[in-house]
């Protein structure tokens, strides 16, 4: 009966499509029929309900006056389906299809199995489209990943597929895969349509806006290990796991105080290079942007049980700190300073007091999965890796001078021997 | 006599489980050094043994490529009459079977889908089944009907075979020996003619309908008990039926269409593929009440044994609160049958290349199952590790259930596994109860996922060491003192006699008599007397409560203990240290439990039941517990046997045949 309601808003209003209204009622009756969880993750439709949201959360069944969301004429609406809350039955396809459906499964390789040697799973589902006369629902599926978060897949046609079944390249979600945190989800009736959103949907669409993710590079891994065989050491084995426990620490404190950080130097390239932490680096490395800065950073450190080691610079200049973790393996966070044309970062040589700069070409943050951790890297990680380690990066190098090896590297000066009390602190 | 040893060179099928004696007991020394002398003689006679033979086979084998060619040329000639083209629409298909000593192969339309020239395997029958509506093949098995019981396995085969399906039969080198009556009827009700009269070394081949027409066999008799028939070409033609004759009508259904598809490509499967009253493919059984398992997944490590994966994941999906989807099966190579299998019953499946050899190739398909399963279920705290070879216990999940906790709280434990080691018919009793041991049995087991993560992966041994993952697993720098929980009433059940260190021989001698539980909703007993400290007390307890026997008797004896029902007893043994197992393993041979090493035991107890009696071994004065040894008690101190030169594991397995 609701339907009916809307077709006479159909003609009353401009502008309106309830074609879409009844699509998208389809839809989520066919879903709810196999017992299938969707939620909404339509980026403009949640753009409208943050609005209206303190609205809607309080009368989560009070019928709508007018077609306000769902009615405005768009190609596609989009949900979002947890891969591990429906049992990939074909029951649903021909039901699909009886109510008039067309459909189209993207599949690919399971990224999760993508890092291990020889293994082929089945290829899994990555977006469907279920088109029905004039608008399609475009339902993206979420896998769990190691490090607690949730993964979708980008959206690639294959040789054979019908490239114009629906304007793809304006479809919100699948130019990139990209990494979410597990929503909280709230059942809400919008016009008339009882669905789930994300419980807080500004804060979605935060997250959607910077949420790509980027893949290890697990089969340029594969080579570099049968280049230089993997050291497995019983110290290896052990450093390896006094840095994945040091950098679920740190990333635990950061994100605590909504700090942004990135792997950098060694540990980035540890990732890009070898998936894995390079055994002989002995330490963790982390990037911050200085204006992410918060004093609150070396007393949370040190709540945690990671005293600070040295401190060197100041938050104006060339700021670095240094903590001490379990055993010798120290986390060593750089500050980045950005520049109209370049990123660099400080170093302080204690002794003389001499100054260090390494320039970065600019960089933008991506995600990715790194020991059982969702973490952030530079997307433009061979550019970083390139300007930190040269040419050579690919070939390991045991000794390393951070105030010379490094290819970005400049002389800085050196700090007035006033400022050293302040610039130059080590516990 | 020697004339009636074919193939003297051919090693004795009883060889698998040598191996294994070897490996139990090369911890050993002494015996160590036994070995090498018996080795370094074996091998010399083997060597001498290996020339001769070369020598003869050269000869041999010179000799009958001439004959093969001179075979062919007859048969083109005969062919050209045939009419090579399809009468009436209907498709035919060219089938060409070969028999002959050291080799065999069927030709299908010219590809050939059987080629058996391997020296010293395959030998016996090699059995073909066709789709009479397509042509592919659906099953290709080998049963070696020199050796016995090859032909009781066969005909179960043959009779799950639907009528209709095509039936090709080749013998390579001898498959009468061991072909008794009953198969040889079997093979006669099938139409063939020579079938009752094979004798041996004799070729054979043959190819038929199932309950229809013969389309030829052709046979050649050995002349002489030293020397084999002249290989045999039959070269003949197939006509094939429609789909639809070739299929079942079931109801379409979403289960179905399953089973259409897993039916209408393999064979051997028996009623699963039945037309008129298939057996289901979907179990629900009851779920289970606050199940903490649910979300634990599931890990089914499997080679290309695709009718065990079969009876194996019939059994799993049986169990009591069984969460099908959290069930990934692994398969050790591109597999198809297998696959086939894990898409009848709806379970998704991942295949391994395989990157070693043998023992190596297990344990790294171990290490890629075990990764794969905690990047799939990122959020599981444990996983389940199952075997294609277990049965598996309708209380499985419950007795897993009530226990995991357990093995989330308390750090000195290493795994919970269904198996008791020591559980056999005669030596377990108690569904509800639980043991702390410090060995680690395997056959389904939960394994924690820091332990894997933290411990266990990065060091996992590389494809190069070619060492068995679960002595690895067992090893102190790995195990770090931390003890399994297993239930006195085995939870699984290793059905599996094919596989790398398994045969019929062994399994009949340490797994048959295994027990099993078949009682649903177990309720554990005393789960919490399992923590470590709780543990102590539970012992103390007991060793308090229990009834010293007369060490003056016989612990072989079934006297030894009292026709009693439901005491506890207790006996001493002599165990000068920690390692010093040379009465225990004198008296497990003795009790016809598990003598190749040493499993089950908790500080120097073991735990069992004999007669219906709690039956508690001490061993003095290693074992903590010796101060419950009264000072009257000499512990029982059993000499192992007189060493004969060979004689390291036969003893055992003969004495387990016994009983």
């Amino acid at each position: 009966q609701n339907g009916a309601g809307f077709s006479k808003v159909r003609g009353s209003q401009s502008g309106q499509d309830s074609t879409r209204w009844h699509v998208v009622r389809k839809f989520l009756g066919l879903l709810s029929s196999h017992n299938i969880p969707v939620y909404l993750i339509d980026p403009l439709i949640l753009g409208l309900v943050d609005k209206d949201i303190e609205q809607i959360r309080s009368s989560p069944d009070g019928p709508s006056p007018e077609c306000k969301y769902f009615c405005a004429p768009r190609d596609f609406t989009t949900f979002a389906l947890l891969d591990k809350t429906w049992k990939h039955e074909g029951g649903l396809f021909r039901t699909a299809e009886k109510m008039g459906f067309q459909w189209l499964k993207i599949i690919n390789k399971d990224p999760r199995l993508d890092g291990m040697d020889d293994l082929s799973g089945m290829e899994i589902p990555l977006h469907y489209i279920f088109k029905l006369a004039s608008h399609a629902i475009h339902l993206v599926v979420f896998y769990e990943r190691s490090g607690n978060f949730l993964w979708h897949g980008p959206l690639r046609l294959k040789q054979h597929m019908d490239r114009k079944f629906v304007p793809f390249r304006k479809l919100h979600f699948g130019r990139y895969p990209g990494a979410y945190e597990k929503p909280e989800l709230l059942l809400v009736s919008i016009d008339d349509l009882k669905v789930q959103i994300p419980k807080n949907p500004s804060s979605f669409l935060q997250e959607m806006s910077h949420s790509r993710f980027l893949e290890c590079r697990y089969r340029e891994a594969r080579a570099f290990f049968q280049l230089y065989p993997d050291d497995a050491s019983l110290d290896a084995v052990e450093f390896r796991k006094k840095a994945k426990s040091l950098l679920h620490l740190a990333a635990l404190t950061l994100n605590n105080l909504g700090v942004k950080f990135w792997l950098s130097s060694g540990t980035c390239l540890g990732w890009y290079r070898q998936c894995n932490v390079i055994p002989h680096s002995k330490d963790v490395d982390l990037g911050i942007f200085i204006r992410d800065y918060k004093a609150d950073i070396i007393p949370a450190f040190q709540k945690a049980g990671l005293p600070l080691k040295h401190k060197f610079g100041k938050v104006e200049d060339s700021l670095e700190l240094s903590f001490q973790g379990e055993d010798d393996v120290k986390l060593d966070i750089f500050f980045f300073y950005e520049e109209d044309d370049h990123i660099w970062n400080g170093g302080t040589q204690a002794k003389s007091g001499k100054k260090f700069k390494y320039l970065f070409p600019k960089f933008t943050l991506c995600w990715t999965e790194f020991v059982e951790l969702k973490v952030h890297v530079p997307c433009e990680t061979l550019q970083y890796v390139e300007a930190n380690y040269g040419p050579e990066w690919k070939v390991p190098v045991k000794t390393w001078d951070w105030k010379s090896s490094p290819s970005n590297v400049q002389d800085n000066g050196v700090w007035p021997v006033d400022e050293w009390d302040d610039v130059i602190q080590i516990y | 006599m020697d004339e009636w040893k074919p193939n003297p060179a051919v090693k004795p099928h009883k060889k698998r489980s040598w191996y294994l004696a070897w490996k139990y007991k090369l911890m050993n020394q002494r015996a160590l050094r036994k070995l090498c002398q018996t080795g370094a003689v074996l091998f010399l006679l083997v060597t001498v043994i290996v020339n001769i033979k070369l020598i003869l086979d050269t000869r041999r084998a010179a000799y009958e490529e001439e004959e093969e060619s001179a075979q062919d040329y007859d048969d083109e000639m005969l062919n050209v009459e045939v009419p090579r083209h399809p009468v009436n629409n209907k498709k035919v298909l060219d089938v060409e079977v070969y028999s002959s000593r050291s080799k065999v192969y069927v030709a299908v339309d010219g590809t050939t889908v059987l080629e058996d020239e391997a020296r010293e395997q395959g030998r016996g029958i090699h059995v073909i089944v066709l789709n009479q509506a397509t042509g592919h093949v659906m099953a290709k098995r080998v049963f070696d009907t020199y050796s016995p019981h090859e032909d009781e396995a066969m005909v179960l085969f043959l009779n799950m075979v639907a009528r209709g399906r095509i039936l090709i039969f080749t013998i390579k080198d001898e498959g009468s020996f061991h072909l008794k009556e009953t198969a040889k009827n079997v093979l006669k009700s099938l139409g063939s003619q020579v079938a009752p009269f094979l004798s041996w070394r004799d070729m054979w081949t043959f190819v038929g309908r199932k309950g229809g027409e013969v389309y030829g066999e052709k046979h050649a008799k050995s002349p002489a008990l030293s020397t084999w028939g002249d290989p045999v070409l039959l070269k003949t033609e197939v006509h094939l039926t429609s789909v639809e004759d070739a299929e079942c009508h079931w109801p379409d259904t979403e289960l179905n269409r399953r089973r259409k598809r897993f039916c209408s490509k393999v064979e051997g499967y028996g009623s699963v593929c039945s037309c008129k009253d298939p057996t289901p493919i979907e179990f629900n059984p009851d779920p289970l009440k606050d199940n903490k398992v649910f979300d634990v997944p599931v890990a089914v490590i499997a080679g290309n044994r695709p009718n065990y994966l079969y009876r194996m994941l019939r059994s799993l999906l049986s169990a009591q609160g069984v969460n099908p989807q959290m069930i990934t099966v692994f398969i050790d190579g591109y597999y198809e049958e297998p696959m086939d299998v894990v898409e009848l019953f709806g379970l998704s499946g991942i295949q391994h290349t395989p990157i070693s050899i043998k023992n190596a190739r297990v344990s790294q398909h171990y290490k890629a199952s075990l990764t794969a399963t905690f990047n799939l279920f990122p959020d599981a705290k444990f996983a389940v590790v199952l075997e294609e070879d277990l049965d598996i216990s309708v209380d499985f999940f419950s007795f897993l259930s009530q226990s995991i906790h357990l093995l989330e709280e308390d750090e000195s434990l290493y795994c919970i596994s269904a198996w008791n080691d020591q559980g056999y018919e005669h030596t377990a009793e108690d569904p509800s109860l639980l043991y702390r041991v410090e060995t680690m049995p395997g056959l389904g087991w939960v394994l924690r996922k820091s332990l894997y993560k933290d411990e266990l992966e990065p060091k996992w041994p590389t494809p190069e060491k070619l060492w068995d993952w679960d002595m690895w697993m067992r090893m102190p720098e790995q195990r770090k003192g931390r003890e399994c929980i297993i239930p006195d009433i085995s939870r699984s059940y290793h059905f599996g006699i094919v596989g790398l260190n398994m045969n019929g021989y062994f399994h009949e001698a340490y797994f048959k008599k295994h027990k099993f539980n078949t009682v649903p909703n177990v309720q554990l007993k005393n789960v919490e007397s399992l923590r470590k400290e709780n543990y102590e007390t539970e012992i103390h307890r007991l060793l308090g409560e229990a009834e010293v026997l007369d060490h003056s008797k016989n612990p072989c004896e079934d006297s030894f203990v009292p026709d009693t029902e439901g005491k506890v007893y207790v006996m001493f043994i002599k165990m000068e240290q920690e390692a010093d197992f040379t009465t225990w393993t004198q008296l497990a041979k003795c009790l016809h439990i598990w003598d190749l090493d040493v499993r089950g035991n908790h500080k120097g107890l073991w735990r069992l039941f004999r007669k219906k009696n709690h039956f508690l071994v001490v061993g003095v004065p290693a074992s903590p517990y010796s101060s419950k040894k009264p000072s009257s008690v000499t512990p029982i101190y059993m000499e192992p046997p007189a060493k004969e030169e060979g004689a390291v594991a036969v003893p055992a397995v003969a004495a387990a045949e016994q009983t």
